[in-house]
């Protein structure tokens, strides 16, 4: 198969035929929707042959011939009715159009077995009735109608104080799950404002301000959970070698004072902690500064241990012995001495106490590696710390100690004086005697709602917050009267919420605003600069927009459309755009739902969160590098590189990678894992704890990357029968699958979904391959798409892709799209999706490109007024 | 690497045994929080729903661990509902109920979904995922409106949840039908937690010493009345249609605000200790973690912080795997149980596990005085489910128990009402017997009598 870039090339050149991209086009200024729109009715098309002006009717004879004998008003399959429809004013059914327009670019239209007619001939039908819905967006384009109130979700939240403030909060423990819709949870429909969330913002308001300002509330500190899946006996990314395990802490202090550090180590499911050959030293440090060694003793090799630890000891005469539960242990000395039942307490007192001046501390608890190997016989069984079967089973197969908790407090006797990065970001004045103090206030006051506002600040924003300074004034200090205007400038409408308002009409005709509103559609308006650059950096950041981009806006300069696409590349460059990558990339890719997947203990062993995690950061690399090095998007699904650290080298069977560091490893032609149909994360997320699911993981394609979601089931349908169940005869995956299939009701959809789940089945249930299946059957990956294309395993699933790219490279748009504007996208978004995608094409499709053509378009620039 | 931040409580939240909360705050802080003292001879009544995901284990044709086999007074326990048996003279089962606007009529796939939304709305919820969302008032949010003007919170939406929703909500639904069983209008969801942590505060406040507790409401409450008319100048610059949006907006902020001025006058009276707080992170154990809500449930119910909860054990389609009991499939997929004995056998032993914790929610109650009972005796509980068989989405039998002594409320029964009697009609008789006059609700045709065997339906008007 060829992916390298000339097959990319070798796409883009299949791909401008039906959609129409001309090289003399390209000169053009990438200009208005509009303009881009008139170049593709005159652009050259494959057949049928185009006019010069309006562009040719589809031809009612191919829908007659091949798409109304199941789409008709009688069986109205898949809920879609062709037959009464008007195809010379296909504006009138924009929504069924488009809906023929999908199916049939991703080749799923006609269905196998139905006649079809040869791909010029479909891609030709399909160009025209584009072409025709774009002719009549043309006169009147709809912009769409985002929300007028579109609330911060909670990532938005969390980054918009750390942008504001300096300060590193975890909002999920402030603050509610936001609402999912449409894949994503920045929709603003449905971003309601309960009496619930009212109250969590109030509080966490006084939280954050408190802590931002260092004004000491009740007593308390953090805890930070290590996983019990996460393995400890490897050296952990950013901890010093020789050492291994533990946990690295970023901690704001939020004052200078003194601060409690406690460790505890994991215990096993009786609460007490294991015992293990050797002592277990834990050293704890502070920006690198060694503070306490802490040592568990260990028992000598000959030492009694409990039977489920002690690999390396002869074998129990009877299989009886074998599984004596630690629980079942009298409380009886050991061969040093501890009682047994006192284990639970041997790190009780594993406590530092250590003075921190306010700010950011890393804080680090990490084990120091024995130089010496295993002992003889012991062998690490699993890679996994852990393989419990919950209460029933209290095995431990760990070779050291491994830390549970740390937990730190503080401060106690805090200094009077502090100087966080917060309070520094806060006071860009400090009053040198009480009558500078309201003037100072004033400044500290409206430099802060600027920017929580993200617009220029009237006089009635800063009175209300002076206000409240006063109040807490008169209580209290100076800097107490800031914290009680914090505390109200973070409930604010106008820093929880992004507004946009119609233009009054008394205010809309007279200034620049005017001018601007002249390129917007009828209908339709401007949204202001202000506006945009929110839109901006809530889109590319997941935050409110920086002083850069602020400044640029109140100046009303951003709306320039070189100004607008250097900013979106500062942006891009910028690390806050990560957010595009945790946000867009973990929702799409659905890598939040991997902490979620827990796949049979006994099944695979293996798998816990080093794993987990690797998976993750892999695709997030993978990801990021495609998005910053401005790569086509299109390697998305073909890329000859990847980013692995030893532990998921091995999961891949990569040789010659050591260390937990992640790099970039470039995968040769066969590799299976090119693309991101070849990572851990996507594989494992669409397969069940036991199994692969070749249909989950076919719907997940079709509705993820090809955009082109299948029908639904029929109600009431049974599950597939389980191997287990079937005494008779193993059947395969396959062979299971093709059972449901001989339903006709069923086969209809599954023929499209099903052979793009086979051909990744050489990969199990944890992404691992194989060429045997749990069964010990051989792995069988050949399959037919719908539209007639052999696929052979993943290489040919990439390449059935590859061939429909423009399914991909739509979806892909789609998605942003959502994103970016908080809505869902709706049928009258589509010409706007097939601008984007033609400028994109001038541009190799490569990333960026999608990303500035949606901050170009109408969607994003303009708004439908209300009414 | 994982690392899971949570805030530290300076002590240990212990769980009390057999009362609320086993804490050294609660003799001192009940009589404050009950300043309108109920009085025997003025009790006052809790609801609570408690939804069940997924349905149950069992199928229409022979196979059900839900429903008892023998009606009337002294049916025999069924498997499922066997952990509750200590309390038969509480509980009465209610079978043959059909929960109609649930069904997909015309909307396609989704019974999952439209299970929930439906469950206590009794109304057919509109296929959007946009800001168009609309089911119906649901039963507890009626009771609520009526009875929680009182407490300092009209209602406590409760629900074990994972931490982020991605994907796998029913295709055409926004999630967020799926995440409660509580709308407070018919285009209004209420947000479920799932943080014990959180729900403490929300009912008890902050922390810290009385006196800054009491400061830190008096500032809160500026706020919020300052924030509310910003909101209210915001949304005069909206045009008509937008402007009812936002107006529900206004809403949340003066509801907070008259619970706030609520606790602060309770707290004036009688002010709060600084007590201990639950740590922030939820409990990893699914028993654990049900139990602390069921915890603070309870405590919310003792206190007269609320009269009125809902309680969700679970969303639909949840891929939540039950290794605590030695399950290692996910949730949704063993209800799809096939008919297969051996699938049944293992869904039936997850749905008895829900009823053994609810029992402890039950045990907690009966065990705390109250008027001249106990909880549970002034309470009625709603116990079931948004699907009865899973297995292939049936809204049929919906799986219904009713446990509590409120109003005379008799149990030891098993009430088989005719196959197909609507759901709605329960729901109605349970905002009836709440004291509310309806003639109707949801989908209802016709009263449930609760305290006999039940009328054949009949048709409304």
């Amino acid at each position: 198969m060829k992916v390298s870039s000339g097959g990319l090339f070798l796409a883009t050149a299949i791909l401008a035929g039906t959609v129409a991209v001309s090289t003399t086009s390209s000169s053009q200024a990438p200009a208005a929707p509009v303009a881009a729109a008139r170049a593709v009715t005159r652009a050259p098309r494959p057949a049928p042959a185009t006019t010069t002006s309006a562009p040719a009717l589809p031809s009612k004879a191919f829908v007659d011939r091949y798409c109304v004998t199941c789409h008709n008003e009688r069986s109205k399959t898949g809920g879609l009715a062709l037959d009464g429809l008007d195809i010379t004013n296909v504006a009138s059914h924009a929504v069924e159009w488009e809906k023929v327009v999908l199916k049939l670019r991703a080749g799923l239209m006609p269905p196998a077995g139905m006649p079809r007619p040869d791909k010029a001939t479909i891609d030709g039908f399909r160009a025209s009735l584009e072409a025709a819905l774009d002719h009549a967006a043309e006169g009147r384009p709809n912009p769409g109608r985002t929300e007028p109130f579109h609330r911060l979700n909670r990532t938005e939240y969390q980054n918009a104080v750390r942008d504001l403030l300096l300060l590193d909060i975890d909002a999920s423990s402030m603050l509610p799950t936001d609402e999912v819709s449409y894949g994503f949870d920045n929709i603003a429909g449905v971003l309601k404002l309960s009496p619930l969330l009212a109250e969590r913002y109030l509080s966490a308001a006084q939280k954050i301000a408190r802590r931002a300002l260092g004004t000491p509330g009740p007593v308390g500190g953090d805890l930070f959970r290590i996983s019990d899946q996460l393995d400890q006996d490897v050296r952990l990314e950013g901890m010093p070698v020789g050492t291994r395990g533990g946990t690295l802490v970023r901690y704001l202090a939020p004052r200078d004072g003194e601060y409690v550090i406690k460790s505890r180590l994991a215990r096993g499911l009786d609460e007490d902690i294991p015992q293990f050959l050797g002592d277990q030293h834990l050293e704890i440090s502070v920006d690198g500064e060694q503070l306490k060694v802490f040592t568990l003793a260990g028992v000598a090799p000959d030492a009694t241990l409990n039977v489920e630890r002690q690999v390396y000891q002869a074998p129990k005469a009877q299989g009886e012995r074998a599984r004596a539960d630690v629980n079942d242990q009298p409380a009886q000395a050991n061969a040093r001495g501890d009682k047994v039942l006192g284990r639970r307490s041997l790190d009780e007192d594993w406590i530092v106490r250590v003075p921190l001046t306010a700010g950011v501390h890393q804080i680090r608890a990490t084990f120091l590696r024995k130089t010496s190997a295993v002992p003889e016989g012991f062998r690490r069984p699993f890679l996994k710390p852990y393989i419990g079967r919950g209460i029933e089973d209290a095995r431990e197969t760990r070779e050291g100690a491994s830390l549970r908790t740390l937990e730190i407090m503080g401060p106690f006797n805090p200094a009077e004086a502090t100087e966080s990065p917060s309070y520094r970001r806060v006071f860009t004045c400090r009053p040198a005697k009480p009558s500078e103090e309201t003037a100072c206030a004033k400044t500290i006051v409206s430099t802060l709602a600027r920017r929580a506002y993200r617009r220029s600040v009237t006089d009635a924003d800063v009175n209300v917050l002076l206000d409240f300074y006063k109040k807490g004034r008169t209580d209290g200090s100076f800097e107490q009267g800031i914290e009680f205007a914090l505390q109200r400038l973070l409930v604010s409408p106008s820093f929880l919420f992004r507004t946009e308002f119609d233009p009054s009409p008394v205010v809309a005709a007279p200034s620049g605003q005017s001018s601007r509103s002249a390129d917007a559609p009828p209908g339709a308006y401007r949204i202001s600069d202000e506006s945009l650059a929110s839109r901006l950096s809530f889109f590319l950041w997941s935050s409110i927009p920086d002083d850069e981009l602020l400044d640029l806006a109140i100046e009303r300069k951003l709306s320039n459309p070189v100004v607008l696409e250097q900013q979106v590349r500062r942006m891009l460059k910028d690390q806050r755009s990560q957010a595009l990558v945790k946000n867009f990339a973990g929702q799409w890719l659905y890598l939040r739902k991997l902490p979620d997947i827990v796949p049979d203990p006994f099944l695979f062993p293996d798998h816990g969160d080093t794993l987990r995690l690797a998976f993750e950061r892999e695709t997030e690399l993978f990801f990021d590098s495609i998005l910053r090095e401005n790569r086509p998007a299109l390697e998305l699904l073909t890329a000859n590189y990847t980013f692995i650290n030893e532990r998921l080298a091995a999961h891949y069977d990569i040789p010659n990678v050591r260390g937990v560091h992640f790099r970039r490893v470039t995968l040769p032609q066969d590799n299976p894992r090119r693309g991101l149909l070849g990572h851990g994360s996507v594989l494992s997320v669409t397969a069940f704890p036991n199994r692969t699911s070749p249909v989950v993981r076919g719907k997940w394609i079709l509705d993820n990357l090809l955009g082109a979601p299948p029908p639904e089931p029929p109600p009431n349908v049974p599950a597939l029968p389980e191997n287990g169940d079937k005494v008779t005869k193993v059947l395969t995956m396959r062979q299971r699958v093709e059972e449901h299939r001989k339903n006709p009701a069923c086969a209809s959809c599954h023929k499209l979904m099903d052979p793009l789940g086979f051909a990744l089945e050489n990969f199990d249930a944890v992404g691992k391959y194989r060429t045997y299946d749990e069964d010990f059957q051989p792995i069988d990956s050949n399959g037919v798409y719908a539209d007639g294309t052999k696929i052979d395993g993943v290489a040919g699933l990439r390449q059935v892709l590859v061939k429909h790219s423009d399914s991909f490279l739509i979806n892909l748009t789609n998605k942003l799209m959502i994103y970016a504007l908080g809505r869902g996208v709706e049928h009258y978004d589509a010409p706007a999706v097939r601008t984007i995608l033609r400028d994109a094409a001038r541009q190799e499709y490569r990333f960026q490109a999608f990303i500035v053509g949606i901050v170009k378009s109408a969607a994003f620039q303009t708004r439908r007024s209300e009414s | 690497m994982i690392i899971t931040k949570m805030a530290l409580p300076r002590r240990t939240f212990l769980r009390g045994m057999g009362v609320c909360l086993a804490l050294p705050l609660l003799d001192s802080m009940i009589p404050a929080l009950t300043a309108m003292a109920k009085t025997p001879a003025n009790p006052v009544y809790r609801y609570g729903f408690f939804y069940l995901p997924n349905g149950v284990a069992m199928n229409h044709t022979g196979v059900d661990f839900w429903k008892p086999t023998t009606t009337g007074a002294d049916f025999e326990f069924s498997r499922i509902l066997k952990p509750l048996e200590a309390f038969r003279d509480q509980l009465s089962v209610v079978s043959g109920l059909h929960h109609r606007s649930a069904e997909s009529l015309g909307d396609g796939n989704g019974d999952h979904t439209r299970g929930t939304g439906t469950w206590l709305t009794g109304a057919h919820i509109k296929r959007t995922e946009g800001s168009d969302l609309r089911a119906g008032i649901s039963a507890d949010q009626v009771i609520a409106q009526q009875y929680g003007k009182e407490t300092s919170l009209p209602s406590l939406e409760l629900a074990i949840l994972p931490n982020a929703v991605t994907g796998g909500c029913d295709t055409g639904y926004s999630c967020a039908y799926g995440t409660t069983v509580s709308w407070s209008s018919p285009t209004t969801p209420l947000p479920t937690q799932s943080s014990p942590r959180l729900v403490f505060e929300q009912l008890f406040g902050d922390g810290g010493p009385a006196s800054q507790q009491l400061a830190d409401l008096r500032k809160k409450n500026s706020i919020l009345d300052s924030a509310a008319d910003e909101l209210a100048s915001l949304q005069a610059k909206l045009g008509a249609s937008d402007r009812s949006k936002v107006s529900e907006y206004l809403d949340s902020l003066r509801e907070v605000e008259r619970r706030i001025q609520r606790a602060e006058v309770n707290n004036a009276q009688s002010p709060l200790p600084d007590y201990e707080r639950p740590g922030l992170g939820v409990p990893e154990r699914f028993d654990d973690h049900v139990k602390l809500m069921f915890d603070l449930q309870c405590l919310a119910y003792q206190g007269d912080v609320t009269r009125v909860s809902s309680f969700m054990f679970g969303k639909e389609l949840s891929a939540r795997m039950f290794p605590e009991i030695g399950l290692s499939e996910q949730h949704h997929s063993m209800s799809h149980h096939g008919d297969n004995p051996a699938n049944l056998e293992k869904y039936a032993k997850l749905c008895t596990w829900q009823s053994e914790l609810f029992s402890y929610l039950l045990d907690k109650m009966r065990a705390t005085p109250d008027g001249d009972g106990n909880l549970l005796d002034h309470s009625l509980l709603l116990y079931g489910a948004g699907l009865s068989n899973g297995n292939i989405h049936s809204h049929i039998d919906m799986p219904t128990a009713l446990i509590g002594g409120a109003r005379g409320f008799k149990g030891n029964r098993h009430i088989a009402a005719p196959m197909g009697t609507p759901f709605s009609n329960l729901l109605l008789s349970l905002v009836n017997h709440s004291g509310i006059e309806s003639e109707s609700f949801g989908d209802s045709t016709a009263r449930f009598d609760l305290d006999d065997v039940p009328r054949p339906p009949t048709s409304k008007g």
